[in-house]
């Protein structure tokens, strides 16, 4: 594939899979107002040339399969989609995979080599010249889930030192517990976080049930706390860290910090990264037939 | 015109948080918002325009409207009251933001009681905007950046203080012990962004079946973000909830939060029926109740143009787009025809 530009060749991909009736749609990136990019949902072969590949195309498309799940169980080859996915998006891919919330026949996925994204990306007037905090940290350059994969791999050496998670293990219990609740209190409880994560896909949140069974309706400081953490819970070992749920807080909430501290712990206790392959993290576990709970 | 001092503002501010609680834009954690403030020094006068409106000042996003206490046989109820408060610093599109939950709680019967106590416990000094920001659209929907209509004083910036102009009796009252100088120069208009294209309330409901909802509403989130940082949504829900419990004894708080109509649970009925099952039916909601609904039903813009949810809407849906794209067909839309959008068939 070397000599095209990923952009051409997510196009002529994109065209050639729809007019043979391979997928029904291709989700990708285009422009949108404002000199920003957007998610693009693609369905006619005349309309490939909207999808672009830039610095820009910061979304995790792979939450979009949220609403594609009707497609598994429908068994139509027609029905497929395909997505436009980076690295760690691809690990997302894999999450939804192993966790059956998708099938794999059901998905063409565009993998694109991917050297990272700009801050502000998303965002009208607003982008920078910088990468992304996570992409600094970032070494992964193919992805790995993918029926195409478009651009040149190049290697990189970087490691991820989880130094923003040092500091704050650096602080007492106390002070963790007081810095929390300082961001905590900023947050609206719009669910911005929740709706862009891939990883949250529960059709009704149990944080946000109509009975009040868990968490009331009030948009109080405890509510906060046990929706952020609660959600964090649910993310561990599951979060791939492309960190949307920070990028898209309106009120600029830490929340990666929050993820990557429980990425560091299962790290750390169980050599796992979160969607490498398309296996259930070591958190959760299902008893196969005949099996017995050890507690 | 009268002009008040720098040295005089800060004094004045001050004194204010004597007597009410005063709220004004002030930095938090990095972020502009309206806050309130203990002394005029946490209160920024150089800002464009914070992170959410006013709005919470007034609706608050979770109110106690009643409380129920039971005590063996005996109930007893309770409702809050409201305490004396100045907004200072209020932007002219979110007096506008506060000029539409006004006309919805408060213009017909029955009055919304809560609401009509806190707000007549109200009073709100604006500061004209010094310019139109990038994402303002406030003169396409019947602002303007230094639109007097609806606040009780508006100060406009110039040299050595402010302008002020009394708009109510209830700013008369505010700046009643303030002494004032004379100001002799002129006030400068702003430069006022391109007036955007607003269909006009008659022109909306050809477009209801329109399978343009479904398309654009493809890439939402469905989070409610715009609403809540929206100076004119005013949705909510209440739900009775159990604070305490004992042998005998119970307390029940009735709640009203903020919702959003773009939320999935939004419009689920008893029974579990959804009128608004699809994402596009929400969206849809959104953009004919602030230009059809409202207008329609109390003859004013329910949106103030602020461009708040331009800014911080995460995958560009952007209000302005949404209306050129509207106005652009005269009828019904075709795919082709929308500037950016293509996908699902309709499902309105």
């Amino acid at each position: 594939m070397a000599g095209y530009e990923p952009q051409t060749l997510i196009r002529s991909q994109a065209k050639e899979l729809l007019e043979s009736g391979q997928v029904q749609c291709v989700i990708g990136y285009e422009s949108g107002s404002r000199g920003q990019v957007r998610p693009a949902f693609i369905r006619e072969a005349s309309d490939v040339d909207r999808l672009v590949w830039n610095q820009g195309c910061t979304h995790n498309l792979v939450m979009y399969l949220r609403d594609k799940k009707q497609l598994a169980g429908s068994g139509e080859q027609s029905r497929r989609v395909a997505i436009v996915v980076k690295p760690c998006d691809s690990r997302a891919l894999n999450i939804l995979l192993a966790e059956k919330q998708i099938e794999r026949e059901h998905i063409y996925a565009i993998g694109v080599v991917c050297a990272g994204v700009v801050e502000g990306a998303g965002f009208a007037g607003q982008c920078s010249d910088t990468l992304q905090a996570r992409c600094l940290r970032c070494s992964d350059r193919e992805t790995v889930v993918s029926d195409l994969l478009v651009g040149e791999p190049q290697r990189t050496e970087t490691i991820d030192d989880f130094l923003d998670v040092a500091e704050l293990e650096a602080m007492s219990i106390a002070e963790r517990a007081a810095f929390w609740l300082k961001q905590f209190d900023r947050c609206i409880l719009c669910f911005a976080c929740r709706q862009v994560c891939p990883g949250c896909y529960c059709s009704v949140c149990m944080f946000e049930r109509d009975d009040s069974l868990w968490v009331g309706i009030a948009t109080g400081i405890k509510e906060k706390e046990f929706f952020h953490l609660g959600r964090a819970y649910h993310l561990a070992a599951r979060c791939v860290g492309c960190d949307e749920c920070e990028r898209v807080c309106p009120m600029e909430l830490p929340l990666s910090l929050l993820n990557r501290k429980l990425n560091k712990e299962v790290q750390t206790l169980f050599s796992y990264r979160a969607g490498d392959e398309p296996a259930q993290s070591p958190l959760s576990t299902m008893l196969a037939d005949g099996e017995e709970s050890p507690v | 015109m009268k002009l008040l001092p720098q040295e005089t503002l800060r004094t004045w501010l001050d004194r204010l948080t004597n007597d009410v609680t005063l709220i004004a834009p002030r930095i938090v954690d990095g972020i502009v918002l309206y806050k309130s403030v203990s002394t005029s020094s946490e209160v920024i006068l150089d800002y464009s325009r914070p992170k959410m409106s006013a709005k919470e000042f007034i609706l608050p996003s979770t109110e106690r409207i009643l409380s129920i206490e039971k005590r063996d046989r005996e109930v007893t109820l309770s409702e809050p009251t409201s305490a004396d408060q100045v907004i200072f610093g209020l932007r002219p599109c979110d007096a506008h933001g506060i000029a539409v939950l006004d006309t919805v709680f408060l213009k017909r019967e029955p009055v919304d009681l809560n609401y009509a106590q806190r707000r007549a416990a109200t009073a709100l000094i604006g500061i004209s905007c010094p310019q139109m920001w990038e994402d303002c659209f406030c003169t396409s929907v019947g602002g303007a950046p230094d639109d007097p209509n609806h606040v009780d004083l508006l100060l406009t910036a110039v040299k050595d203080g402010y302008v002020v102009n009394v708009v109510t009796e209830k700013g008369k009252a505010l700046i009643a012990e303030l002494e004032l100088q004379e100001y002799g120069g002129e006030l400068t208009r702003p430069a006022l962004n391109q007036v955007e294209p607003v269909l006009i309330q008659e022109q909306w409901p050809e477009r209801f079946l329109d399978s343009f909802w479904d398309l654009l509403a493809e890439r939402c989130l469905e989070c409610r973000m715009c609403a809540y940082l929206c100076p004119a949504c005013r949705c909510f829900d209440v739900r009775d909830q159990l604070t305490q419990q004992g042998i005998g004894y119970s307390q029940h708080d009735r709640l009203r939060c903020w919702d959003s109509c773009t939320g999935s649970n939004y419009r689920v009925v008893a029974g579990g029926h959804n009128p608004r099952a699809t994402k596009g039916q929400r969206l849809r909601n959104r953009f004919f109740c602030k230009f059809h609904y409202i207008p329609e039903t109390y003859g004013l813009s329910g949106c103030v143009g602020c461009g708040r949810c331009i800014e911080a809407c995460p995958v560009n849906i952007d209000i302005v787009e949404v209306l050129r794209d509207v106005s652009r067909a005269s009828n019904l839309l075709k795919t082709s025809e929308i500037s950016h959008n293509a996908g699902l068939g309709g499902t309105a």
